[in-house]
């Protein structure tokens, strides 16, 4: 199992922060450009679930594969996006995402007096905080290409 | 290295140092501050600060989803009353449209060791709530505004909250999508 | 009597938070770290007084000093000081490893130069303190690395009987 990389936007889709461990190959635009397409497509994505839902739907949008790879996608009420690539074997992503959210942004970002929350994340402690608990996930596990 | 027999309560030092630290705060703005008003303004414009990151410590501590409508909101906050200051204010006198409601304070430890002096009557000691409501409320794109109606400290009976749902705010739609 | 509501952990941490944004950004020069000092004065003369109650008598100096490093410090910052030294004549390292004001802010460099100020309210509120069990003295604050953070206590003079906060008193050479 695999986790490519991770983004995390605000609700003005700002991309706050951005991390890859096992991204084999760039998308070729720069950053600030994927974001942008990410953060767009999300959106797209998300309103088009809603509105073709032959219920009703309250979560909506969770994720989507292809053969290679899986997006995951978390979005907390406030409108922050947790977006995890994994590979397509990978459980439980989401409770991971959460997990995130819970123990490494509340604690390292929200609790940090020093963290403007409408501008990208600068804290070397959230980096190394987030790293290292992506790496203890057993999602993370061994690389598998 | 600690004495036998005697144990400080840490919740409950921390909740008394959360109390004067606040209401040194109050004072100091009172200093620093001819009118009144502008206290007012200030605690609630640093409640405002505190609101928008406490309520990502509450939804992310409890997992509570969005509000279905005003009703649920108004439980919802409740809860966080109890979470964050240990205390159930009642949900009361809710107007015939469903948009207003007040919050009904017996205790608050805010005001536990506080006695306003005479020249403080404008003082809305508590203000800080009105603005940490305002800023968590509109991260969950609310927009709301509560104000103090009875103040305890003032001589009321009781403290009490109103709170009035505006309107639901929209989220923007990115650049180059319609 | 009703139990008193007791209010969350991470409050105090945010209004301490804003309490230091609003001295830092509405005042000039060295009148930020003064306010802030004072207010933590205050809060550390009061609470210590509601603490300190029903507790025995301290023996002497070193007493109050191992009081406020174990108990005082764990009720408040949620853990003990990691190291006390002192030269036996007044003064006093107290060593926080892991100091609860800046612990989420960084373990390193980052944040270094804003760092004080989110221990100075702490500075004031050990002298509040100390200054309410009769022990006045100078506090300051040295951080190197993040987040621990060294307290500096210079104790001048032994003070029997105190007014709040510095009155006219009898004052005596503590002994050592």
């Amino acid at each position: 199992m695999t986790i490519h990389n991770l983004y995390i936007f605000d609700r003005s889709g700002i991309l706050l922060y951005y991390a890859e461990w096992n991204r084999l190959k760039q998308s070729g635009i720069t950053r600030e450009e994927e974001a942008k397409l990410m953060f767009g497509m999300l959106w797209s994505i998300k309103s088009f679930v809603c509105k073709i839902s032959p219920l009703d739907t309250k979560k909506g949008f969770l994720c989507y594969k292809t053969n290679k790879y899986a997006l995951h996608y978390f979005e907390t009420p406030t409108g922050l996006k947790f977006i995890l690539n994994t590979d397509v074997n990978a459980q439980n992503v989401r409770e991971l995402l959460y997990q995130i959210y819970r123990q490494v942004f509340v604690e390292y970002v929200i609790k940090n007096p020093e963290c403007n929350l409408k501008e990208p994340i600068k804290s070397e402690l959230f980096k190394s905080q987030l790293d290292a608990f992506v790496k203890q996930s057993p999602i993370f596990g061994l690389k598998s290409y | 290295m600690s004495r036998q027999g005697t144990r400080l309560d840490q919740k409950k030092v921390n909740s008394e140092l959360f109390t004067l630290t606040y209401g040194a705060l109050v004072s100091q703005l009172m200093k620093d501050y001819e009118n009144v008003d502008e206290v007012n303004k200030q605690l609630e414009r640093m409640g405002y600060n505190i609101g928008i990151r406490l309520i990502e410590d509450f939804l992310a501590r409890t997992g509570t989803g969005r509000c279905y409508d005003f009703r649920d909101t108004a439980e919802k906050i409740q809860s966080a009353f109890r979470l964050y200051l240990g205390i159930s204010p009642q949900i009361m006198n809710w107007s015939s449209s469903g948009d207003e409601f007040s919050l009904q304070f017996d205790s608050n430890p805010l005001t536990e060791f506080v006695e306003l002096p005479d020249h403080c009557l404008n003082l809305k000691y508590c203000n800080v709530l009105t603005g940490v409501l305002k800023g968590a409320l509109e991260m969950v794109q609310m927009d709301i505004a509560s104000c103090f109606v009875q103040d305890h400290l003032k001589g009321d009976p009781c403290t009490e909250l109103r709170v009035k749902f505006i309107k639901r705010l929209e989220d923007a739609i990115p650049a180059g999508e319609d | 009597m009703p139990a008193v509501p007791i209010a969350d952990d991470c409050l105090f941490e945010f209004i301490h938070a804003e309490l230091v944004n609003y001295v830092a950004s509405s005042s000039k020069g060295d009148h930020d770290v003064s306010t802030l000092e004072y207010l933590g004065f205050c809060c550390g003369y009061r609470i210590i007084e509601r603490l300190t109650k029903d507790w025995p008598r301290f023996k002497d100096e070193l007493d109050t000093l191992k009081f406020m490093c174990t108990d005082f410090w764990s009720s408040i910052f949620k853990k003990q000081i990691d190291n006390l030294r002192t030269n036996h004549a007044g003064v006093y390292v107290l060593l926080d490893n892991n100091f609860r004001l800046i612990s989420k802010m960084s373990s390193g460099n980052q944040y270094l130069e804003v760092a004080p100020r989110y221990v100075t309210f702490t500075c004031g509120l050990l002298r509040g303190a100390l200054a309410n069990l009769g022990i006045h003295c100078v506090v300051t604050s040295e951080i190197k690395t993040l987040p621990a953070c060294a307290f500096h206590l210079e104790c001048w003079l032994h003070v029997i009987e105190f007014p709040f906060p510095f009155g006219m008193t009898r004052v005596s050479r503590l002994g050592t």
